[in-house]
């Protein structure tokens, strides 16, 4: 149990960056998971701290030691693979005692430990299978079995519940964490899967392009993105991006900057780009349009092409189209009575909404300091 | 283009048709399991005939042995070639003893050295996929020269280097020629590996030289067998490479001493069979003890 500090970590591959200049710390105990798309570096940032990757600038610390020119087996860190890696020539028992028996851990107190840890996880009826006679969830089971056994002071996992169905992830999503919170591991999580990070981590790394975007509590980075990358990738269905300019310099409404679309809403807080020229990118999440079903001044027009119910309420997709030229994602009660083909006007809530640098990507905030606004809850 | 193909498409057609229709009724009329016995049986004989022929005949006097019309059954038993075979020639214990130093030599070097060269092909990046194929391909393709084009050179090369007429010698030079076989049959069996296990090994406290050895090779078993067997059939059969690489009993291995047997002037055919059977044996008996892991190699590689 210790902590887990990223000095600068870069990795290259050649002229590829995996990696770049990633600093970030885990605290003693806690669960951080690193969250990006495919290719964002985040295996690569885990691998470094497993030491199967050799970092090519910067330094790793376990607690106070640099660990980067440690050997893997000599870092007491483990780590349950996305294939699970199970020894198919060793039955479960074995598999999972088998750190300990690397370690030279005596027979008599090896099958104790590992009875331990088949009990934790409920696998204790297994123990003299073979690992091809499990099924998918027992199988993680071993391995996380493995992993903890000889108590590292660090826990990894990549990837770990991808090949599971949706239901069974779910269900060993909680058994992890509640697994974590009893040993008080420092655990490091990857994932692609924003629901399964924000369910399981005290805190989130999020990357994209080999770089950490930012650091935060699941609340912090939903509420408060850094910029439109994290924006745009937390919370499903995703935030619409709406390229706009003020209609004149400290007008209080918006115009849209795409060519070929005209229409102006009001927007009268004030986000910092006023001067009526400079484009720059709002960021709404569906559920924070103001939805109107006669016209509406101040709002957009804007035409129904598909509803999707979803119980209480209905997603709905409508032209225009937004910055990157998909159709807007509006997310609204199940009563309000919409149907494809209609007009509607959109609002927007102020509060609820974000201002970006269109170039930057770069949240923009009054006075420089992001706005923490209101934290509704969805 | 067309129209040439379509009557060769027709006939085959036709002939699957036909075959078809004769499977159908060998099934309807319950002959399928006999017929597909009977050629099973028949192809055994086949390969046995030779064997039994071998056997029997060390078992037997000459007179019985070379009767016209062939005895297919030995009149008489006997265990009298295999005294004479030792009392006439006290150097087959020799020759015996070189087979089993050189062909476990070379066995052990071929498999020890082409499985490692073989894991680090497949485990490891190379640029240019020289690892997984080129590397590999340029083994094997030492193996498609015919052999008696390398033993000149080869001998040149072991009078160069005091090697002629000495085990080592001969070791290196079947360690050297199993190589590619034993390569290209571990290739598939490490590729195979399941995703990660390596470096799970490694995070569960092995060396990389650790992971290889206690997690890897066991995990290959069937491979190695297989590779082994393979190696040693090939070094303890091997007569071309011993005949020209040696001249006497400090190196000669069996199949020199087989080739003995038959000179200008007469074949001694009951003193052949014996020695023949006991050059058989030894591979034969591992052959037997390994048969369910080695058959385990021998499909695996090829279908997944």
């Amino acid at each position: 149990m210790v902590r887990v500090s990223y000095d600068d970590v870069t990795k290259r591959y050649g002229n590829e960056i995996g990696a770049e200049n990633v600093a970030i710390t885990i605290e003693d105990g806690e669960f951080a998971v690193l969250l990006g798309p495919s290719g964002c570096g985040k295996t690569t940032t885990l691998r470094c701290l497993a030491g199967l990757t050799d970092p090519s600038e910067g330094e790793i610390y376990l607690g106070d030691e640099p660990i980067t020119d440690v050997h893997p087996k000599n870092r007491d860190i483990a780590m349950v693979f996305q294939a699970l890696a199970l020894y198919p020539h060793m039955d479960v028992a074995t598999n999972i005692g088998y750190p300990l028996k690397v370690a030279g851990v005596g027979k008599a107190e090896r099958r104790e430990r590992v009875e331990e840890v088949a009990q934790t996880l409920e696998i204790g009826d297994l123990l003299d299978r073979d690992t091809d006679q499990l099924s998918g969830g027992q199988r993680q089971r071993v391995a996380i079995g493995r992993a903890i056994v000889r108590r590292p002071s660090v826990f990894l996992m990549d990837e770990p519940l991808a090949s599971l169905d949706a239901k069974l992830k779910v269900e060993m999503r909680n058994e992890i964490k509640q697994l974590q919170r009893e040993l008080e591991i420092t655990t490091l999580y990857v994932t692609h899967d924003q629901e399964e990070a924000m369910t399981l981590g005290d805190k989130l790394i999020v990357m994209d392009d080999g770089e950490v975007q930012q650091v935060g509590t699941p609340h912090e980075v939903y509420h408060d993105p850094a910029n439109r990358f994290v924006a745009g990738f937390i919370g499903s269905p995703s935030m619409n991006f709406l390229r706009v300019r003020r209609g004149a310099p400290n007008a209080s409404h918006l115009v849209s900057d795409r060519d070929g679309s005209e229409w102006s809403f009001d927007y009268e807080t004030g986000p910092a780009v006023t001067d009526g020229e400079t484009p720059f990118v709002l960021g709404v999440r569906p559920q924070y349009f103001e939805v109107f079903q006669s016209p509406t001044r101040g709002t957009i027009e804007a035409r129904v092409t598909v509803t999707e119910p979803m119980g209480d309420e209905q997603l709905l997709t409508v032209t225009p189209v937004d910055d990157e030229g998909r159709e807007l994602t509006v997310r609204v009660p199940m009563d309000v009575g919409v149907a494809r083909g209609e007009t509607i006007w959109l609002g927007v809530d102020e509060a609820s909404s974000y201002v970006f640098d269109a170039d930057t990507g770069e949240r923009i905030t009054e006075g420089g300091q992001r706005t923490t606004t209101t934290p509704a809850t969805d | 283009m067309a129209t040439e193909n379509r009557p060769t498409g027709g006939l085959r057609r036709s002939l699957l048709r036909r075959t078809e229709w004769c499977y159908d009724r060998l099934d309807e009329y319950g002959l399928l399991p006999g017929l597909t016995h009977g050629i099973a049986l028949v192809f055994v004989l086949w390969t046995m005939f030779p064997v039994y022929w071998m056997v029997s005949g060390s078992l037997r006097t000459r007179r019985d042995l070379l009767a016209t019309p062939p005895q297919w059954l030995p009149s008489t038993l006997t265990v009298e070639n295999y005294v004479q075979l030792f009392a006439q020639r006290p150097q087959f214990y020799d020759y015996l003893f070189n087979s089993v130093v050189v062909t476990a030599g070379a066995t052990l070097l071929a498999v020890a050295l082409g499985t490692a060269a073989t894991y680090g092909f497949v485990q490891y990046d190379y640029p240019f996929d020289l690892g997984r194929f080129h590397l590999p391909f340029t083994i094997l393709a030492t193996r498609f020269l015919p052999p008696i084009v390398t033993v000149i050179p080869l001998y040149r090369i072991f009078d160069a280097t005091s090697l002629l007429n000495t085990k080592f010698g001969l070791v290196l030079a079947y360690a050297a020629f199993n190589v590619p076989f034993v390569v290209w049959m571990m290739k598939g069996f490490f590729a195979e590996l399941p995703d990660s296990i390596v470096e799970a090994a490694i995070m569960d406290g092995h060396t990389e030289i650790g992971a290889f050895l206690k997690v890897v090779v066991p995990m290959v078993r069937p491979g190695l067998i297989a590779a082994t067997i393979f190696t040693i059939i090939n070094a303890w059969n091997d007569l071309l490479f011993a005949v020209i690489l040696t001249s006497d009993t400090s190196a000669q291995t069996l199949p020199v001493a087989l080739a003995t047997f038959k000179t200008a002037y007469v074949i001694e055919w009951e003193l052949l069979t014996a020695a023949g059977t006991i050059a058989m044996a030894p591979v034969l008996l591992f052959a037997f003890l390994v048969r369910e892991k080695l058959l385990r190699g021998f499909t695996m590689g090829a279908v997944k």
